[in-house]
């Protein structure tokens, strides 16, 4: 049992960072510096844990307006770019991120420990859930709770006029303009959700497996949380949940023990391709969206 | 004098470089879109070769970079059917992911071929030195240079000298107007993916012949490098590729001598730099909303 526990530990947190590329993308942006906002969360929340002790509900909501405020900075000049040169710039941003944590060296002595990030050697003891006797499902349950917020924030805000103005410059953004939406304040705002979000992320991600170190925010991380939305389709935040559980349940925990774990990566690679070539809005496209809500919901507008 | 030293080898060595952004730029340029597998390909082109090597006795050494470059070309035609021929132009995110699937593929054969280490690969005249007053230049070095900017050179006769070249800069320029003239859009865009595809292998040869090694790390370290020569250098523009490939490669050797930790850092640096100061890059136009 605790090895699903765990597993719905991975997905969960996989689903925030993929939910936080949700918002940006959505604004037509494609960011490579998710895996950055979430090495902030992760390591500013255990540095509040660890060394200052404080609770943890205080730690995630200041991490989360760390990375956000670092989003918003970050957002600025990514502005000026569209498209490919945002990828790079983002990239860069990402990278860069890394190479400080990997640089970054602060310990406190705590009893005949000393803990703290160090450097390469990444940041170890982040013991909060451990020192309060949490079971791995009442973590499982407390990462859940982070999960369905953060969806049901999304849904809703897909629904609402916010999702309508994300969506209207993500398609067009001259027509967006002409219409009187600022573009500026948008993507900003899009880019300070998504890292807020990835904030969380990384700090329920730092909590739970107790040692974060600079190679878990790589290119990789930062690739996986733009896939999972766009596998998914942009039409709803559902679709990133199903690519998540696909990608992470079944191609990462389940397949190595069918097919073994060597082959796990060329598949994974190969099912990206199909994927895209079957489907190239996502799993969940607008068709497919408007037939599930049509399932579901009886609305005249729908 | 340690400094000057670097920073000539980091320009020597920074063709290589150039290669990975011109291949980079080549096919933004033709497609307005982006293939990050490959640099990828490259490294499994220069791979592929490095099998050939341990299997085959006495192979020559220019034969083994020729299979290389063979081997990569392959690889460019392959990446354009998978991840752009049957995708609708009008999704640009399919693509790119398309090409990120592409780019874990290779990467998980590299690491399978080499074992998860970095693997022995043919120099060219490993001891060879010329002394220059107090610099000490490493004769494979030049030779490094040579051959990339033969390839260079070659490219370039290619695009302005044959029909081909013609074809693949009209398609550049304007597609629909190209497709009016009777150029096959595909035909222009998949050759346009096998010339990338063979200057890159070229360069995946040339990166592991000058360290003797072909690091299975390779893959991302030079998509990422790549990348930052393509904006350095502008999209789309070749002359600015080469440019900002050397100019990558004489700050990495240099930093190299300061502090090896701070490398990838101040690359990093360097392309903020750019993007806040020139967002255009060295010779790009100023096109950045794509």
């Amino acid at each position: 049992m605790d090895y699903l526990y765990g597993l719905a530990q991975t997905i969960g947190v996989h689903t925030i960072i993929g939910l936080s590329a949700y918002v940006v993308l959505q604004t037509g942006q494609v960011t490579m510096a998710q895996a950055a906002f979430y090495a902030v969360g992760a390591y500013v929340s255990a540095m509040l844990t660890t060394l200052w002790g404080l609770n943890i509900l205080i730690a995630i909501p200041v991490a989360a307006l760390v990375a956000m405020v670092l989003a918003g900075l970050a957002g600025f000049p990514a502005l000026r770019f569209k498209g490919l040169m945002l990828v790079v710039a983002t990239m860069a941003l990402g990278e860069a991120v890394r190479e400080f944590f990997f640089n970054f060296d602060y310990q406190i002595a705590k009893g005949d420990l000393k803990v703290g990030p160090a450097g390469a050697e990444g940041f170890r003891q982040i013991r909060y859930f451990y020192e309060r006797g949490w079971t791995t499902a009442e973590v499982a349950a407390f990462i859940w709770m982070f999960v369905i917020g953060i969806m049901a924030l999304l849904w809703w805000m897909d629904r609402s006029r916010i999702g309508a103005v994300l969506r209207a410059v993500g398609e067009d953004e001259l027509a967006a303009q002409s219409v009187g939406i600022n573009l500026t304040a948008v993507k900003v705002s899009a880019f300070a959700i998504g890292g807020a979000i990835a904030g969380v992320g990384g700090a329920l991600y730092a909590h739970y497996t107790t040692h974060v170190e600079h190679t878990a925010f790589g290119v990789l991380m930062a690739t996986f949380a733009i896939a999972y939305p766009i596998l998914g389709g942009l039409s709803s935040v559902f679709g990133t949940l199903i690519a998540v559980i696909f990608i992470q349940g079944l191609l990462i925990q389940w397949l190595p023990i069918l097919i073994g774990g060597e082959l796990r990566n060329l598949l994974f690679g190969l099912l990206i391709l199909l994927a895209m070539n079957l489907r190239p809005r996502g799993l969940i496209d607008p068709r497919v969206a408007r037939t599930l809500r049509g399932l579901f919901v009886r609305s005249p507008h729908a | 004098m340690v400094l000057v030293q670097a920073i000539i080898d980091g320009i020597l060595v920074g063709t290589t470089y150039a290669l990975i952004g011109i291949g980079f730029t080549l096919i933004f340029g033709v497609m307005h879109k982006l293939n990050l597998a490959f640099a990828a390909a490259s490294i499994a082109g220069a791979f592929a070769s490095l099998v050939a090597w341990q299997h085959v006795k006495d192979l020559p050494v220019p034969l083994v970079f020729l299979i290389s470059a063979a081997a990569a070309g392959v690889l460019g035609y392959v990446i354009y059917l998978t991840c752009f021929r049957f995708i609708p132009l009008k999704s640009p995110l399919a693509t790119l992911m398309a090409t990120v699937g592409m780019l874990i593929f290779l990467e998980e054969i590299v690491t399978h071929v080499s074992d998860g280490k970095a693997q022995n690969y043919p120099g060219m005249l490993p001891d060879a030195r010329w002394t220059l007053g107090p610099l000490d230049i490493r004769v494979d070095y030049v030779l490094v240079f040579a051959i990339s900017v033969a390839a260079m050179l070659l490219l370039l006769a290619l695009l302005y000298r044959t029909r081909l070249g013609i074809a693949t800069r009209a398609v550049a320029q304007q597609p629909v107007a190209a497709q009016l003239c009777g150029i096959s859009l595909d035909r222009t865009n998949a050759a346009t993916f096998v010339m990338s595809g063979v200057l890159g292998g070229l360069a995946g040869a040339m990166i592991g012949s000058s360290a003797e090694l072909l690091s299975n790390l390779l893959p991302l370290q030079l998509t990422v490098k790549g990348l930052i020569v393509t904006v350095i250098g502008g999209l789309g523009s070749i002359p600015g590729a080469i440019v900002a490939g050397l100019l990558v490669g004489a700050v990495e050797k240099g930093v190299e001598t300061w502090s090896v930790l701070a490398r990838d850092l101040c690359v990093m640096l360097l392309i903020f730099v750019f993007l806040v100061a020139k967002p255009a890059g060295i010779f790009g136009k100023l096109n950045v909303r794509d």
